[in-house]
């Protein structure tokens, strides 16, 4: 799969950049505003000066007009964490969905390098894969292509498992993206509250293809789980099809509740439809890109 | 119900298995698609769902069953080629003779939109199912037997789908040796004299019609004409119907009229003919009830629409100049012996113009003319009439010499001599000749004939053995009757006012009938006859012995046209043919109702409405 984009596509990707609702601190200086106060350019405050402090910041109009010694203080600005998760699990193995997922990842990807950002891309599966940081600036792109094409799926999903060995590690609090479509047999709840306790602003991009929202056939059929191999065989009738149908809107509608009380970030991105206007659109009404 | 296709035990087998085999089939269990889904996580919640099972989920495999089961037998029983025993006398034993009225009258159309022929075609079909088993043969009054007789029901149904009307002889019947049943199948409209025991079975519904049941060209007391037409339309109808008449000369149109003929009421037209047109009629008729179409057209000859092209050799024709210069149906031209030779050219007979009628006086040429011809007194020594065959004229009581002063006493039954009045001719001499293929046709009180004529299917001719010179000829009363017999029997074999469909007889030297549109009809030589079967009303031509006339062929007629009027009376004891589904076989029906519930559980099988 090529996951070059068009140039133009590309420039209204560098307009855009990743939003967090919280502020965090990176690690090294960049354009995104940080609690801290430091060597930024942005006027923040005034403190009075103490013995060490650097006298290039001291205020001289203010001194000569209070007849104090007061320090000007800065906001500092660093890059932003950004972890993008990606499900790289056996139910994800649709090329339809699985090619949305990738091309998302990549898109997000360009517009944190674009920014400085600093990106991690961790595949998932029953548990977490071999994490991989590109490092900065937009000409690291081309390695995140590389990785995300030559990324391939494998195993069931377990989504507790994976987040549990990624809160087990330490790591600088940030921006935690989740690409998947969710379909764990053990729930997606445990995993997400467990990214949420360990202070990283989470954001899920539900993703989902036609053919998990509609089974598309009708009689006598033999469903097979891509993940565990499981064989169901049953008569798909109207009724029965209906059912699924309803009870796949259930499960995004029960996910898209989940996030909300849990003040995780939503979207939905499904397969079949414009990958631009995913990015471009849906992920900005979502305050997930600005 | 019978079964056409098989006796009526292996019918049910077929039936039986055919249902079984649906059913098996049907119940078989067929590997089922296999499909990959991300997860089975969101079917399994569904699945495990207490779910209410509606009447129709508990009943439709089994509708599906019923479906399949019904679909198969109708395809089962459509290959049996099913009938409805009740429409059909129970079968008989022994040979079985199914005879079709093939007039045209049967053709008429019924109030239930099919024909009377379509009618009575599709009970010939029950009949021959019912019978299925016995020797059966199949006739038509027309054609006389067309099939059998054989136990094989597909031939008697193939049979079936060729026959057509084609009129014919009222009083022809077909025969079948050691028939024990015959049914005949008729509208009555030509009366008939059956044999007894004929099962008659009558397709005779009344039906309104307007035909032309005459149309001929008569001879015109004008001498500019070349003759009446005479056109003859009779309404059958119960009321009074404006018919459009159009006559058309060639392409052109000589008449076009509307008029109200009432009911049972006739309109006779006569039209004159004036000469050096076209000479083929046809006149067509339109009316709102008409329900039979092909009397609507009829057709006719002008005999004498073109003049007879004639070539007089001799030296002194004088004598011929005025007989043919005051007929306006000859146009003569007068050559010189040594003017025919030059126009002869190299082939020995080849005459080089088309004229129809060569007359040679006391001069032949050295070899027969290909053309038609009358020889007066042709010299003695010409090669091909002196030449006398072995073993010919052996009843002859003629010595082979000339005789001084015949008498002619005898008029005789040939179309060249009928009519002749043989005593007003006074004859000097006559002399013989003794060519083979000369049939004497008059001859003297001695037996020196008088006159030959030669009728082979290459060359026709008169002979006679005296001339203008030997007799009073040129002024005899019976010579301008001679000649025209002669020129009518020489250049016209076949010419006849009309004839009718059928099986027609022609002039033994008749070699081709080519029928319209170019069609050559087969000849059956039979009793030195020439037969043909004309098939269908026009224009046919007629060519032997070096002529060629055309004739018209019609069906019109009372019996043919009246299709209100029936023949069968209650003595007949006629059982009549039921109207409607005549024209389409049950078998038909199995077909479709099997496609249309094919469709149907396809259809619902689509929406999953049945499995």
């Amino acid at each position: 799969m090529a996951l070059r984009f068009e140039d133009d596509f590309l420039k209204k990707l560098e307009y855009l950049h990743v939003v967090s609702k919280r502020a965090f601190a990176g690690q090294n200086r960049a354009d995104r505003l940080t609690p801290k106060r430091g060597r930024g350019i942005e006027f923040a405050d005034h403190r009075q000066y103490t013995p060490g402090d650097d006298f290039r910041h001291i205020d001289w109009k203010a001194y000569k007009r209070l007849n104090r010694l007061l320090l000007r203080l800065f906001d500092e600005e660093r890059d932003l964490p950004i972890y993008l998760m990606i499900d790289a699990s056996r139910s994800m193995a649709e090329p339809a969905k699985f090619d949305m997922a990738r091309r998302i990842a990549a898109a997000l990807c360009y517009i944190g390098l674009a920014h400085l950002d600093r990106l991690t891309i961790l595949p998932f599966g029953k548990s977490l894969r071999h994490e991989t940081s590109p490092g900065r600036g937009k000409g690291r792109i081309f390695r995140v292509f590389e990785l995300l094409e030559n990324m391939e799926t494998a195993g069931p999903t377990d989504l507790r498992q994976s987040f549990k060995e990624f809160a087990s590690r330490p790591r600088q609090n940030g921006l935690t993206v989740i690409i998947s479509d969710f379909l764990d047999p053990g729930g997606f709840d445990a995993g997400l509250k467990i990214l949420r306790t360990i202070g990283h602003d989470v954001f899920v991009v539900h993703v989902a293809s036609e053919r998990d929202r509609d089974p598309g056939t009708f009689g006598e059929v033999q469903f097979v789980d891509t993940e565990t191999g499981d064989v169901r065989e049953f008569e798909v009738t109207p009724r029965l099809a209906a059912a699924y149908v309803a009870a796949w809107e259930a499960h995004a509608a029960e996910l898209e509740t989940f996030c909300g009380r849990y003040d995780i970030g939503y979207v939905r991105a499904d397969a079949e439809r414009p990958f631009d206007e995913i990015i471009l659109k849906a992920f900005r009404q979502g305050r997930f890109l600005a | 119900m019978t079964f056409g296709a098989m006796r009526a035990m292996e019918a049910w087998l077929l039936l039986g298995g055919a249902a079984a085999l649906a059913t098996w089939l049907f119940l078989r269990k067929l590997r089922p698609p296999r499909m990959l889904v991300a997860s089975l996580l969101l079917w399994r919640r569904v699945l495990d769902e207490p779910r209410a099972i509606t009447f129709w989920e508990r009943i439709r495999r089994a509708v599906s069953l019923v479906l399949t089961v019904i679909i198969a037998l109708a395809i089962a029983l459509a290959a049996t080629r099913p009938s409805l025993k009740s429409s059909t006398p129970s079968a008989s034993r022994g040979r079985v003779l199914i005879v079709v009225d093939s007039s045209w009258s049967m053709l008429t159309r019924t109030g239930s939109h099919e024909s009377r022929w379509e009618r009575a075609v599709a009970q010939a079909r029950r009949l021959a199912a019912a019978e299925a088993g016995n020797a059966m043969a199949l006739a038509t009054t027309a054609d006389g037997l067309v099939e059998g007789p054989t136990t094989d029901l597909r031939l008697i149904e193939s049979a079936l789908d060729r026959i057509v009307p084609v009129g014919g002889d009222v009083t022809a019947w077909p025969q079948l040796a050691g028939a024990d049943t015959v049914h005949f199948i008729t509208d009555g409209a030509m009366a008939r004299r059956l044999p007894g025991g004929v099962v008659v079975h009558s397709v005779f519904e009344a039906a309104s019609n307007v035909g032309v049941t005459a149309f001929d060209v008569r001879p015109s007391l004008s001498a500019l004409n070349a003759g009446d037409a005479y056109l003859e339309i009779v309404n059958y109808a119960p009321v009074a119907q404006d018919v459009r008449v159009r006559l058309a000369r060639g392409e052109a149109s000589i008449l076009e009229r509307s008029v109200s003929i009432g009911a049972g009421e006739a309109l006779r037209q006569v039209l004159p003919l004036v000469r050096g047109a076209a000479s083929d009629l046809h006149a067509h008729i339109e009316a709102p009830d008409n329900a039979l179409g092909v009397d609507d057209d009829a057709f006719a000859w002008i005999e004498h629409g073109a003049p007879v092209t004639i070539t007089v050799v001799g030296r002194q024709t004088g004598w011929l100049r005025p007989l043919l210069a005051n007929d306006p149906d000859v146009r003569a031209a007068f050559l010189d012996p040594a003017g025919y030779d030059l126009a002869v050219g190299t082939g020995p007979g080849d005459h080089a113009s088309e004229e129809d009628l060569i007359i040679f006086d006391r001069w032949a040429p050295p070899e027969p003319s290909a053309r038609p011809a009358i020889y007066f007194a042709p010299p003695a020594d010409t090669p091909w009439l002196a030449a006398r065959a072995a073993g010919t004229n052996p009843s002859r009581a003629w010595d082979g010499s000339e005789e001084k002063r015949p008498r002619w006493e005898t008029a005789g039954t040939h179309p060249v001599v009928h009519g002749v009045d043989p005593f007003t001719l006074k004859i000097e001499k006559a002399h013989p000749y003794g060519a083979a293929g000369l049939t004497p046709i008059a001859q003297s009180a001695q037996g020196t004939p008088l006159v030959y004529v030669s009728d082979t299917s290459s060359r026709r001719f008169v002979v006679l053995t005296f001339g203008a010179g030997e007799s009073n000829l040129a002024s005899a009363p019976g010579f301008p009757v001679l000649m025209g017999n002669a020129i009518d029997w020489l250049v016209r074999p076949d010419a006849r006012a009309a004839r009718t469909t059928g099986l027609a007889s022609f002039n033994p030297a008749t070699v081709q009938v080519i029928a319209p549109g170019g069609r050559q009809v087969p000849i059956a030589r039979v009793s030195g006859a020439a037969l043909a079967m004309l098939r269908a009303p026009g224009l046919y031509v007629a060519e032997g012995a070096g002529a060629r006339s055309t004739f018209a062929v019609n069906v019109g007629s009372p019996q043919v046209s009246n299709a209100a009027r029936t023949s069968l009376s209650p003595s007949d004891q006629a059982r009549p043919v039921m109207a409607g589904a005549s024209g389409t076989s049950w078998w038909l029906y199995c077909v479709a109702a099997a496609f249309v519930l094919a469709l149907v559980e396809w259809w619902t099988w689509q929406r999953r409405i049945t499995v």
